[in-house]
């Protein structure tokens, strides 16, 4: 880069300082407040008190709280799991043998957004309720003679945590797999190895970019996520989200609220540079 | 042209008694409604250098394609060193590829790109690091094995996508207009490195490419093809001298054409007459024998015309252009009738100069006018 790209100027400033002031403001100001008042205390009727109080951490440690964290970042990981499983073949299919339709199937991939994800999850619930389709659909096809209960467990949570973010995994899958050079593939073909081979050593390595991406666009809102085992879920089923809220909204412990929110933080930032040191960037690097 | 041509194959071998690597017979291959290839007939030797000529679009890497595999001939059968490969994929045969795009994988090094196929065939260890190090420095890119392929030139990545290919010991090599990507003088270059290299491995090199001097610069024999149908398959040197048809006259190299009338055939002589009158004596092809009264084209090379009336063949003609080209100089005559004729003179330190507007005799003799079919 010349010298022409290092300096600044009242352009970009003007360009910049838009944006600069937005995060700064409305996310970085609000962070911080989350994390003032997780050292703060909470009064019995919901009050806080600002000061050094690390005992809402030690808090976080307890085992009920404990199994919710973990329980979160299972359900995250298989949701993350499952979005890629589902969700590569989906990509790869578009964006390869998509030929004139490519435009048409990636629109209908974004139709769910259309709605709003509260109605989508409401959905949902009339689908796996006891007297809901899927029950109804079981009994008359006489797998199952009464109502069993699909909704209120972790399958039903991840069921509509998967359909609510496969399209994070298949857009960034299909942006890189819309790129690569199929001549690759033939390459390896001629050099021996057969379709499995191809896809494990070449195309799946070079569409890495888009699977972490994927991956992380999916793994952070499924970890934060309270809306769907809200609805889901039930009490069976609570996640992080749902503690945090809680803790906002029917708790009144604003304090305790703010340590989780930044433990949550702190977790998936973890997360993600372990994700991204591991198998990021020594595949990110051919590329 | 003959000059650059690389002559180490004794040119009395005939090939007929050689074994055929690669032999296609009676390809058809259609997409849609388009004849990519039609019925293609080929046999190609054992250790030739062959090469697939002609325009874009004309089916020759249709054909390539079809002997890697990756497409399939609607009709018709290929073999390879004597098995015939219809249905076999791509990776079960013994043929390698050298692509037009490289296509060398980016994330991996220079080492395992190279030891790709070689693993694929359950190559390990020694034997493995070995023999990739020796492709390396066949094709000089040793100490390069640890760097990645975004870190290479143009030229050095196409040497790894040759060694990644020939360090196989594929039967056949095929390559598809390797050096289009590649600057003149490096193509240069490149261009008789391929050859020595072919020579030194012995393999059949199949060679797509668009470039009339590249091919004649480096085959043993050249197929011209045009809108999917094989033109001719001569050696370079009859393909220039002795070529069947307009296309492949005017396809290698510059030419003279003349259409006219035949007026008699004595032998292999053959006399005709031009539009204007003017008789121009000419020679048949081998074995063609042309009907009088029949028209036909006749054509003559621009270096066997000269200035001056010792020739079969003499007329008078204004000099119109003249560009100089180092070795030779190119003068554009027009003759009395408007035609044009080229014709070249070697800067030797005699030759006498024209002037645009000279009124020249030109002359040409008949063994070098040739009747073309087609």
């Amino acid at each position: 880069m010349g010298e022409k790209g290092k300096g600044w100027s009242l352009g970009l400033a003007a360009l910049l300082g838009p944006a600069a002031f937005w995060l700064g403001v409305f996310f970085l100001l609000p962070l911080l407040l989350i994390l003032a008042y997780s050292f703060g205390t909470s009064g019995i009727y919901g009050g806080l008190t600002l000061g050094f109080n690390p005992s809402n951490y030690l808090k976080v440690f307890d085992p009920l709280y404990l199994e919710i964290t973990v329980r979160t970042l299972v359900i995250a990981f298989i949701n993350t799991l499952l979005c890629l499983a589902l969700g590569y073949p989906l990509a790869y299919f578009i964006a390869l043998r998509g030929g004139r339709w490519k435009t048409a199937l990636l629109i209908l991939v974004m139709v769910p957004f259309w709605t709003s994800l509260l109605i989508r999850a409401y959905a949902w619930v009339v689908i796996l309720g006891g007297n809901g389709i899927a029950n109804r659909t079981l009994q008359f096809l006489g797998i199952t003679d009464g109502p069993i209960s699909l909704i209120f467990t972790p399958q039903a949570v991840l069921m509509g945590m998967v359909y609510s973010y496969l399209p994070f995994m298949i857009l960034p899958l299909y942006a890189t797999l819309e790129r690569f050079d199929t001549s690759l593939k033939e390459a390896a073909h001629d050099l021996g190895a057969g379709r499995w081979h191809a896809f494990w050593r070449v195309t799946f390595p070079l569409s890495m970019p888009g699977v972490i991406a994927g991956s992380i666009l999916v793994f952070i809102p499924s970890a934060g996520e309270f809306v769907i085992p809200n609805l889901l879920g039930g009490s069976q089923t609570v996640l992080l989200g749902n503690l945090i809220q809680q803790q906002f909204l029917n708790a009144r412990d604003w304090a305790f609220g703010s340590a989780l929110a930044v433990m949550l933080a702190v977790l998936l930032l973890g997360a993600i540079m372990f994700y991204v040191r591991r198998i990021g960037t020594e595949k990110l690097g051919g590329v | 042209m003959e000059d650059r041509r690389i002559q180490e194959r004794p040119p009395d071998a005939p090939p007929v008694d050689r074994k055929v690597a690669v032999a296609l017979s009676g390809i058809t291959k259609r997409f849609g409604d388009f004849v990519a290839v039609d019925d293609l007939n080929l046999d190609i030797y054992e250790g030739e250098f062959f090469s697939l000529l002609g325009p874009s679009g004309c089916g020759k890497t249709t054909t390539l394609r079809m002997i890697a595999g990756f497409e399939e001939p609607g009709e018709g059968e290929i073999s390879v060193a004597g098995q015939p490969v219809q249905g076999v994929p791509p990776y079960r045969r013994p043929v390698n590829t050298v692509f037009q795009s490289y296509a060398i994988f980016p994330h991996l090094n220079v080492f395992d790109n190279v030891a790709f196929g070689l693993r694929r065939a359950g190559v390990k260890g020694e034997e493995l690091r070995q023999r990739v190090t020796r492709a390396c420095k066949m094709v000089q890119l040793q100490g390069f094995e640890k760097r990645k392929p975004r870190m290479l030139s143009g030229g050095q990545q196409q040497r790894v996508a040759l060694a990644r290919a020939l360090v196989n010991r594929p039967k056949v090599l095929l390559l598809d207009e390797p050096l289009g990507a590649l600057d003149l003088k490096l193509r240069k270059e490149m261009q008789l490195e391929l050859k020595n290299l072919q020579h030194e491995v012995g393999i059949t090199f199949i060679y797509v490419t668009h470039d009339q001097e590249e091919a004649l610069t480096m085959s043993d024999r050249i197929a011209v093809m045009n809108e999917g149908v094989v033109q001719q398959v001569a050696d370079p040197a009859t393909l220039y001298e002795r070529p069947r048809n307009r296309f492949v006259a005017n396809f290698i190299g510059q030419t003279n054409l003349f259409s006219g009338t035949v007026e008699s055939v004595n032998g292999e002589k053959v006399t005709l007459v031009v539009p204007d009158g003017a008789k121009v004596e000419a020679v048949a092809q081998d074995g063609a024998e042309p009907e009088p009264g029949s028209e036909v084209h006749v054509a003559v090379r621009p270096e066997k015309v000269r200035f001056g009336a010792a020739g079969d063949n003499v007329c008078t003609a204004e000099v119109r252009q003249i560009v100089y080209l180092g070795v030779s100089t190119q003068y554009i005559t027009w003759l009395p009738d408007g035609r044009k004729l080229a014709l070249y003179q070697q800067n030797i330190q005699d030759a006498g100069g024209y002037d645009v507007g000279d009124e020249v005799t030109v002359s040409w003799d008949a063994r070098n006018c040739l009747v073309l079919g087609g």
